[in-house]
């Protein structure tokens, strides 16, 4: 009777995780098709454009760039500097310091002969307070605003002063030490103004690992795969995570997410939605859900647009202790914000985001982990146990490692669609080869990092700020390690 | 899955004998893996084909270009006639190079097309002229104009580009019913080229015009209207009347602010009895723009049925007329008014009227609160400019 039982339960198990396992595989292929008629229809209508001709443009929407800093000492010069050398018409870029206890703000008092001002600041959205507004004597930095606060143990916190201090309409959110491509805010404002029937409250574009790319007064001059394996399969999985997956959704207006490192936003609607949560570990990801949230409720029809082309290079963690730590935060991150907004699955009421982003982010991303786990438990257990069938076993291994390697691919090739970024054939062949070791090496270091941030999550441990240990890129910084302490 | 089988069963049974006795979620595993085998491989052949082909076209390129240059910058640029002054339309061009059998290939011929455009941007006048000549002795316009008639949108799109880069101009039959396309990027281009093309009205189309003007749109017109040379500029005030599109109305009222044609006040200011938020709002604004100050009376009055966006239109207004008529009005919003955005506007106002308003603002400072008093202080600092 019992046997019978465990059979059944067995029996069931199985059932359950092929139906997931063939819904997964099928949402894949499903996002591959949708992605490249996404960039082909991109391309079509983006190759007669020349976007340096707008670039003097008197009757363009204004755009903040909120760029916050900690402990950023190192870098900061030349990132600020990187952010200056960003094109268009109508934008200022205000960095936050938020209470760094490094030279963060006094390098950039004495480089950009930055003054206190008494600025009238409109509290919007809660943050610490706000120590001090500087603003620069040189004409040639009237764009920069830095304002200096409390630090607030959150990206989250620093951004949302931003905000408050921002003077226009769009804000484009941006982490300091990312290199963004020149004409980024024309190429991020264009889906916004080209939209008919829908208010496009945010639109997102492809990152990049920045590591091992030839880098000259903070512009990219060349670009390369990491040539560290860490960082190059994190590039792999970006193009996978962007170029297909982002540009498949955005097809269908589904995107879930707008990346942290890069991502213009729609003030009002962010304002009104609440801003950034200090509390969440992926602020990014729940800004974005209360942003929908607040348009369901209150009729406006949305639209939240993916660009396939890259313009955001950022430096990707090169130690696995350094990834471990993200990954779980953004884990973590993920986990906050499916119990927080747990109503919205399946519910009708929140229309594409209730029904489809919603249950996929639930079952394939949350869930992905954990069913995973099991499976490997149970695959191990079923091997003691002698009750394997190592033909069948094997071939359905062989079946999903030649998927996964497939859908990596078509990325690969998606991006190369896009934009031959890669000068050599070797760059290229040497990300095609990253799939192939996928399955063994990064993926189950995902898995586990993942059930960490789940566990931390669960057990409520406390987890600081995840500021990045970062190298820097080139010229006098490279290679000065900057160990951020963590508040 | 009858089909899966019929296709694939015999080939899998030839290669694995125990095939058929496999389950079917087997079965179905083999031939996906055997799927994704094959589309991984094409998928590296693609890539390598895209890339190949892309670098074969780059060094072509590269060796047609410099011949491209010189025969431009020798016959064209350094033209000795054109320097003599001889009219361009006389001047006879030698074939050159573009008796080789090479240019007459169609890549040879479009990447020809591209090179005389590249020069056509940087150069106008007589240089541009016989630009425009060697482009059509060598019948490179006939190229263009074929492809104006293809079925597909972004042909005709390309085509267009061409065409309006090269001055060619295009029958009005041809190209307006293209400016009311269902496809988008098909419509603005033929909007473009009508206006750079059209020689009697190149606005015309704005009276059929029936899809709305997206905001990108109106930031290429805009470009294009401001920047081509010996356009006739109409009195935008036409359409801010007659125009039922809301888009178009909106759009005039930028153009009419950028060449301050002050004659269409008088149909800007119907706009401030429109029911639509969004008019009233760009109606204001222009009419702030064009320091309209025979309005100012009415902008006051109307100001407490206002929404938000509206009233902070009218101040701005305000500041930019600098009348010093409604300072009374300026210094009652920011002493009164809750809401911050107000009274930020307001002050910047009450600032910009400048010597007029010098004794007011001592007597704010003295007199307001401490959130009052940063928000002068902030409009007042010239390193802050928002």
């Amino acid at each position: 009777m019992q046997e019978t039982f465990l059979e059944r339960v067995q029996d069931f198990y199985e059932k359950l995780v092929f139906t997931y396992g063939t819904t997964l595989l099928i949402t894949y292929a499903f996002l591959a098709a949708l992605s490249l008629a996404a960039i082909i229809h991109f391309l079509r209508r983006n190759k007669n454009i020349d976007y340096t001709s707008m670039l003097d443009s008197p009757i363009v929407p204004g755009i903040s760039v909120v760029a916050p800093a900690f402990n950023e000492g190192v870098t900061i010069i030349a990132n600020v500097r990187s952010l200056l050398t960003l094109n268009y018409p109508l934008f200022e870029i205000v960095i936050i310091n938020d209470g760094s206890t490094d030279d963060t703000l006094e390098k950039m008092i004495r480089e950009f002969e930055l003054v206190p001002v008494d600025f009238a600041y409109n509290i919007k959205l809660v943050s610490q307070p706000v120590r001090k507004f500087y603003k620069s004597t040189n004409e040639a930095y009237a764009k920069l605003l830095v304002i200096d606060k409390v630090n607030g143990k959150s990206k989250a916190d620093a951004v949302n002063a931003g905000i408050n201090a921002c003077a226009f309409d769009y804000f484009l959110c941006t982490d300091v030490d990312c290199i963004l491509e020149s004409t980024t805010l024309l190429k991020l404002i264009k889906p916004v103004m080209d939209e008919e029937k829908h208010r496009v409250i945010a639109t997102g574009a492809t990152l990049r690992m920045a590591n091992s790319c030839d880098i000259d007064q903070g512009v990219i001059t060349r670009v390369r795969p990491p040539k560290q394996w860490l960082p190059r399969f994190q590039e792999m999985e970006y193009l996978r995570a962007y170029v297909l997956g982002k540009m498949g959704w955005s097809w269908i207006n589904c995107v879930p997410n707008v990346s942290g490192g890069l991502g213009l936003f729609d003030k009002e609607i962010a304002i009104k939605a609440g801003g950034y949560d200090h509390q969440s570990f992926g602020e990014d990801m729940e800004l974005m859900t209360r942003m929908c949230r607040y348009c369901y409720t209150n009729d406006i029809k949305y639209a939240i647009r993916y660009i396939p082309i890259t313009l955001c290079w950022t430096e990707g963690p090169s130690t696995i202790k350094i990834f471990m730590r993200q990954r779980t935060r953004w884990s973590r991150g993920l986990a906050q914000l499916m119990f927080a907004h747990i109503k919205m699955l399946f519910n009708p009421r929140y229309g594409r985001m209730g029904m489809v982003v919603f249950p996929y982010n639930f079952f394939f991303e949350l869930l992905a982990p954990i069913v995973e786990f099991f499976g490997v438990v149970y695959y191990i257990t079923l091997i003691c146990m002698n009750m394997i069938n190592w033909q069948f076993a094997i071939l359905l291994l062989v079946f999903v490692y030649a998927y996964s390697v497939m859908i990596t691919t078509l990325a690969i090739l998606w991006d190369q669609i896009t934009f031959r970024y890669y000068k050599s054939w070797r760059e290229v062949a040497s990300l095609c080869l990253m799939p192939f070791f996928e399955m063994f090496i990064y993926h189950p270091m995902i898995m586990i990092f993942a059930l960490r941030g789940y566990y931390y999550f669960i057990t409520g441990k406390k987890h600081g700020w995840g500021s990045m240990t970062r190298k820097g890129f080139g010229g006098n910084n490279a290679g000065a390690a900057v160990a951020a302490a963590k508040p | 899955m009858v089909l899966a089988d019929y296709f694939f069963a015999p080939f899998f049974r030839r290669y694995f004998y125990y095939f058929d006795s496999y389950p079917i979620v087997i079965q179905i595993a083999i031939l996906l893996t055997t799927i994704a085998v094959l589309a991984t491989f094409s998928a590296y052949a693609v890539i390598l084909y895209r890339r190949y082909a892309g670098n074969r076209h780059e060094k072509k390129l590269a060796r047609i270009n410099p011949d491209l240059d010189n025969y431009i910058t020798e016959n064209i640029i350094l033209n000795e006639q054109l320097a003599t002054g001889e009219p361009v339309n006389q001047i006879v061009l030698p074939m050159g190079i573009f008796e080789k059998s090479l240019y007459r290939r169609r890549w040879v011929q479009q990447a020809t097309i591209d090179r005389i455009i590249h020069y056509r941007k940087n150069f106008g006048g007589e240089i541009g002229g016989l630009l425009k000549k060697l482009y059509i002795d060598l019948e490179l316009d006939k190229v263009s104009f074929k492809r104006l008639k293809s079925v597909k949108w972004d042909k005709k799109v390309k085509a267009l580009k061409e065409l309006t880069a090269m001055d060619m101009s295009i029958a009005d039959v041809n190209i307006l019913p293209l400016t009311n396309s269902k496809n988008r990027e098909l419509r603005s281009e033929a909007r473009h080229a009508y206006i750079k093309l059209s020689k009697n009205e190149p606005f015309k189309f704005f009276d059929i015009v029936t899809e709305p003007l997206l905001m990108w749109d109106q930031l290429e017109l805009f470009k294009i209207i401001t920047t081509t040379k010996d356009i006739s500029i109409p009195n935008f005030a036409r359409w801010v009347t007659y125009s039922s599109n809301k888009s178009v109305v909106a759009f005039c009222l930028k153009l009419i602010v950028h060449y301050n044609q002050q004659q269409a006040i008088p149909a800007i200011e119907k706009l401030l009895d429109s029911k639509d938020h969004y008019l009233r709002e760009n109606a204001i604004n222009a009419l702030g723009k064009l320091k309209a100050e025979d309005t100012e009376n009415k902008l006051v009055s109307i100001y407490s049925n206002q929404p938000l966006t509206c009233q902070l239109e009218i101040l701005k207004a305000l500041g930019r007329m600098g009348t010093g008529n409604h300072l009374e009005f300026l210094r009652h919003e920011f002493l009164r008014s809750a809401d911050f955005d107000v009274r930020k506007n307001a002050a910047k106002s009450i600032i910009n009227h400048k010597a007029d308003s010098a004794s007011l603002l001592k007597e704010l400072l003295d007199t307001a609160t401490a959130e009052n008093a940063l928000i002068l202080k902030h409009c007042m600092n010239p390193l802050i400019k928002y």
